[in-house]
């Protein structure tokens, strides 16, 4: 109940709050002053009646003195009867002499002789209100006096039913007057708050209009005369002149004799004495409805150049995403929290997370806790220190072992301190990869150079060995021994040709040099090794690039690569199964390739970088010795190319009608690249280059 | 707004205090409970009158102190009463309604001469003379009348027929100078008061005026006296008298003249302030044969004194 009232005047209009209350203070001053005045005025005209009658009375007393010492009985009742008869609120009159004897009255039908009782000391406050049957009468006391002598005393009744009619038509009139003046009041209330509200409703219009978007509006009022028509000026070129939204003074540059070129508010002091501000000036409502359009047009402005600028920004936020996203980095930002900020779209990619997935979180949300552990505490020593972090770190991933190479930098803001930190990292599996290759390649050339000596050495012992064994073989009838001898020189012959493959390795060998047409080399070893294969049901097909120029080296080294893929790739199908030689020339590269792909088991991956190790070998023990492919690898290298395999083979490295079938392996491929020689017409190459990617 | 609350009430009391009337107590009193009242009689005392000259309060004002002191110095109840003219003086103490009579000698010698009264004592004048005499006065701008001889012709107003300083000692001083009731224009009498006299000639109303000498003081603090001329004095008579009825006992009559002639106005306060009030400064034991100049100038100027 309490909050009914303040709810109802909070909800109701300012313009009814206006007049409410003016009116509530016209209403609340008027009828307080109205009811102090008419008090005044009661007591005023109280008091004035007491003073007539103590008047009249004290008027008769001094009249009465001759008749009274004369004894004049007729005079004082003509006297006493004139006052009577002449005003009729006189109620009634007598006069008593010194011995208190009624000497004249102007009673008829006996004298009241309650009056002898009451009123009897002329020196006491007068007059003294009597409650009559007639009502209240006010009766004076006045001795009637000469020098100190009294002679008698005059008392006179004066009804105050007649004053208290007067106080009643004098406070009728002032409770008129005042509800006169406080309508009157009520109705410029209505007509002030109208006045004011009809403007600030019309701001308040404004300010919703802006609100909404609208900042083209006009709060003010137009002018009756602008600055241009005061002034009687002609400078068109005035950015004031004919703009009749905005007074002059609050624009800048206005190009007035008396005008600082300065802005809104700074010009003022200058304005404030220039005829056309005291000519246009207003009140406060219409300054804050100017100074509002001054202010919606400045908004709409720097809005203007906020979305310009934000076009701009949204260009650059953009174009700085797609790099960041493009960049196959992982590059974060973390605040000093470790919180991330931004997380590149590698980076998510990487961890399979999404943005909003790795915004706002931190190492302990995305990574296991023995990781995310790991990583606050050296991030912390990078806030803490601002020391840089460079570093390389191995995840084993499904796809197999990643490296990658971490920068972690502190961010700095204006006051130099830190505030965050920028981590970027980069894959590096494949320059690890190169690095192993490398460092292989080295191993091997060296391994090969051991062998290469060592075999050499090697060699002559063991041909006089094997020289020696077929002089006994020749000498020798007894047939135990000869097969004993046999078992020796073929064992013996079994390391020549292992010394003789590690000299192949090692390019210890003699090496011819000479034209040689690749295909017809293939074509020569897939005749020798094509019956031998097809009794395991495994078949041959090829399909070789005719374009292909003969290249300077050696044929027989070459034959020896080829037969080496071939047998492997026999050795990794078993039985029935296929084999697809393709050679293909890739002018714009300068080479010709040559892929070997099967059907077989395939490599694991972890073997893929193994293979062509010497000695390595996946085969069962006595199958092989792991050096096909390590002398393979030293003669393509010597010839200048590269080997390599993978497994399972890509599509582009089988032939559309390469038979399926469910009980072939994943296969492998050995994609080997020679290069041609400059001088070669290189001009001709299959427009579907596609197989010349590697 | 809770906070606001007691400043509203205090607001709201002023207001309600200032609207509150005095409310003033009455007293209860009937005017219906009604008696027939009749004046109780005065009580038997022996009068005093004062020759009405002046107004019945002038009269008081004089004399009420001087009666109550022969009152007490005599131990007789005395009343002063007040004739309004000097015919109502001379008939009442003719009636016997009064017993001492305050006169000028004119009156006194018809009150002697008529009804037997008795001279008991003069007064002694603020002048220190026990005589006195009237004076003719015109306003002081009227040129016309400069001499005893320009008042021939003109109209004259005189205090009243029976006045002796207001009527007859001037009127005896124009036949000696040869100016008969016939030779003025009119006469007029004023009622018996001094003052209407002086405030008649001043108003233009008459051109010449007799009153008694000294009447001019009792008005200088109504009107400026100064335009007020004194055109002539009579010669000086026998001054005023109290004179007492023939039927009041001699040892009375000696009871008053000796509170009178006790009278010290030169040595008691209180008898200064009595002797003041009345303005004259004591009195002189007089009997009839003082005032038989009086009776001389009546005879001469044919008044009737029986």
């Amino acid at each position: 109940m309490t909050r009914l009232l303040p709810d109802f005047l909070h909800g109701l209009k300012f313009r009814t709050k206006i007049t409410l209350g003016v009116a509530g203070m016209l209403v609340f001053c008027g009828l307080g002053i109205g009811i102090i005045l008419s008090n005044m005025s009661s007591k005023a005209l109280l008091e004035e009646g007491r003073k007539r009658g103590m008047a009249l009375t004290s008027g008769l007393a001094f009249r009465m003195a001759e008749p009274i010492l004369a004894m004049d009985f007729l005079q004082m009742k003509n006297l006493i009867d004139n006052v009577h008869g002449q005003y009729e609120d006189v109620v009634y009159v007598f006069l008593t002499d010194a011995s208190d004897n009624i000497l004249s009255h102007t009673f008829s039908g006996g004298f009241p002789t309650d009056l002898l009782t009451v009123n009897l000391d002329g020196n006491e406050t007068q007059p003294v209100l009597l409650s009559t049957e007639q009502g209240l009468i006010y009766d004076f006391n006045a001795k009637v006096a000469l020098g100190e002598r009294n002679l008698g005393t005059v008392r006179l009744g004066l009804s105050r039913s007649e004053m208290d009619a007067q106080i009643h038509r004098q406070r009728l009139t002032s409770l008129f007057s005042t509800l006169g003046v406080v309508g009157l009041g009520v109705l410029l209330a209505s007509w002030f708050s109208r006045t004011v509200t009809y403007r600030l409703n019309r701001l308040r219009e404004s300010a919703e209009e802006v609100v909404m978007g609208n900042l083209d509006v006009q709060a003010g009022f137009n002018l009756d005369q602008n600055c241009w028509q005061i002034m009687n000026c002609q400078r068109k070129e005035c950015p004031a002149y004919g703009d009749v939204k905005r007074r002059c003074w609050y624009l800048a540059g206005t190009l007035c004799p008396d005008c600082k070129d300065r802005e809104y508010p700074y010009k003022m002091d200058s304005c404030r004495s220039c005829p056309v501000y005291k000519h246009n000036f207003g009140d406060e409502i219409q300054d804050l409805a100017e100074a509002f359009d001054v202010m919606a047009i400045t908004i709409k402005t720097h809005i203007e150049e906020l979305t310009e600028r934000e076009k701009t920004i949204a260009r650059q936020q953009g174009l700085l995403k797609t790099i960041m996203n493009v960049t196959p980095d992982f590059i974060t930002l973390q605040d000093k929290d470790l919180r991330y900020k931004f997380a590149s779209k590698a980076f998510c990619d990487y961890f399979h997370l999404k943005e909003n997935e790795v915004v706002g979180k931190t190492d302990f949300d995305i990574f296991s806790g023995q990781q995310a552990d790991l990583n606050y505490h050296e991030d912390m020593q990078i806030l803490i220190t601002g020391q840089a972090l460079s570093k390389e770190i191995t995840f084993d991933r499904p796809e197999g072992r990643k490296w990658l190479h971490v920068i972690k930098v502190p961010v700095y803001d204006q006051d130099e301190s830190i505030i965050g930190l920028l981590l970027t990292a980069r894959d590096i599996t494949m320059l690890k990869k190169y690095q192993e290759q490398l460092i292989q390649s080295q191993k091997m050339e060296d391994l090969g150079r051991l062998a290469g000596g060592v075999a050499h050495e090697i060699n002559t012992p063991l041909g006089i060995i094997l020289g020696y064994a077929q002089l006994l073989m020749e000498d020798i009838e007894d047939e135990d021994l000869l097969d004993d001898l046999k078992i020796i020189e073929k064992q013996t012959k079994v390391c020549r040709k292992i010394v003789a493959d590690l000299l192949g390795f090692s390019r210890y060998s003699q090496s011819a040099t000479e034209t040689v047409d690749v295909n017809e080399s293939i074509q020569e070893v897939i005749k020798l090794v094509e019956h031998i294969f097809s009794l395991n049901h495994i078949k041959i097909l090829n399909d070789l690039d005719r374009h292909i120029p003969p290249l300077t080296g050696d044929k027989e080294r070459l034959k020896q690569v080829w037969l080496n893929m071939l047998n492997n790739a026999a050795d990794a199908i078993g039985q029935d199964g296929a084999i697809y030689i393709k050679s293909k020339l890739c002018a714009h590269r300068q080479r010709l390739v040559v892929s070997i792909a099967d059907t077989g088991k395939g490599i694991e991956d972890e073997n893929l970088s193994k293979i062509f190790d010497p000695f390595f070998t996946t085969k069962q023990v006595g199958k092989g010795t792991g050096l096909g492919l390590s002398v393979s690898f030293g003669i393509i290298k010597d010839h200048g190319g590269k080997i390599s395999a993978l497994s399972p083979p890509p599509v582009e490295y089988l032939p559309d009608d390469f038979p399926r079938s469910e009980h072939f392996g994943p296969g492998t491929v050995f994609i080997i690249e020679l290069p041609l020689d400059h001088d070669q017409e290189t001009d001709t190459e299959d427009k579907n280059g596609e197989h010349c990617r590697t | 707004m809770p906070g606001k609350l007691p400043y509203f009430f205090i607001l709201l009391s002023v207001f309600i205090f200032s609207s509150c009337t005095d409310r003033e107590e009455a007293t209860k009193v009937s005017l219906e409970k009604r008696e027939e009242i009749t004046f109780r009689p005065q009580l038997p005392a022996l009068t005093y009158a004062y020759l009405p000259q002046y107004s019945h309060t002038e009269s008081f004002q004089r004399h009420h102190r001087l009666v109550e002191y022969l009152s007490e110095q005599t131990g007789l109840p005395i009343r002063q009463v007040f004739p309004d003219t000097f015919d109502d003086h001379i008939n009442m103490f003719g009636q016997g309604k009064i017993d001492i009579s305050y006169s000028n000698p004119f009156i006194y010698v018809k009150l002697a001469n008529r009804f037997g009264a008795r001279a008991m004592t003069r007064i002694i004048e603020e002048d220190g003379q026990a005589e006195f005499r009237g004076q003719i006065i015109a306003r002081a701008d009227n040129h016309d009348i400069n001499t005893i001889e320009d008042c021939r012709g003109k109209s004259w107003v005189a205090v009243d027929p029976s006045s002796a300083g207001g009527y007859l000692f001037p009127l005896g001083h124009f036949v000696d100078h040869g100016i008969e009731l016939n030779d003025f224009r009119e006469v007029v009498f004023a009622g018996g008061r001094q003052e209407n006299v002086i405030l008649g000639v001043l108003a233009g109303l008459h051109d010449i005026g007799s009153i008694r000498e000294g009447s001019l003081s009792v008005v200088e603090d109504k009107i400026d006296i100064n335009q007020i001329k004194i055109i002539d004095n009579t010669r000086s008579y026998p001054g005023w008298v109290y004179a007492y009825s023939p039927w009041l006992p001699e040892e009375i009559v000696q009871q008053i003249r000796d509170a009178m002639l006790n009278l010290d106005y030169e040595h008691d306060h209180e008898h200064r302030a009595i002797l003041e009030a009345a303005r004259f400064i004591g009195f002189i034991p007089s009997d009839d044969q003082d005032f038989d100049p009086v009776r001389e100038l009546s005879q001469k100027v044919g008044l009737e004194l029986d």
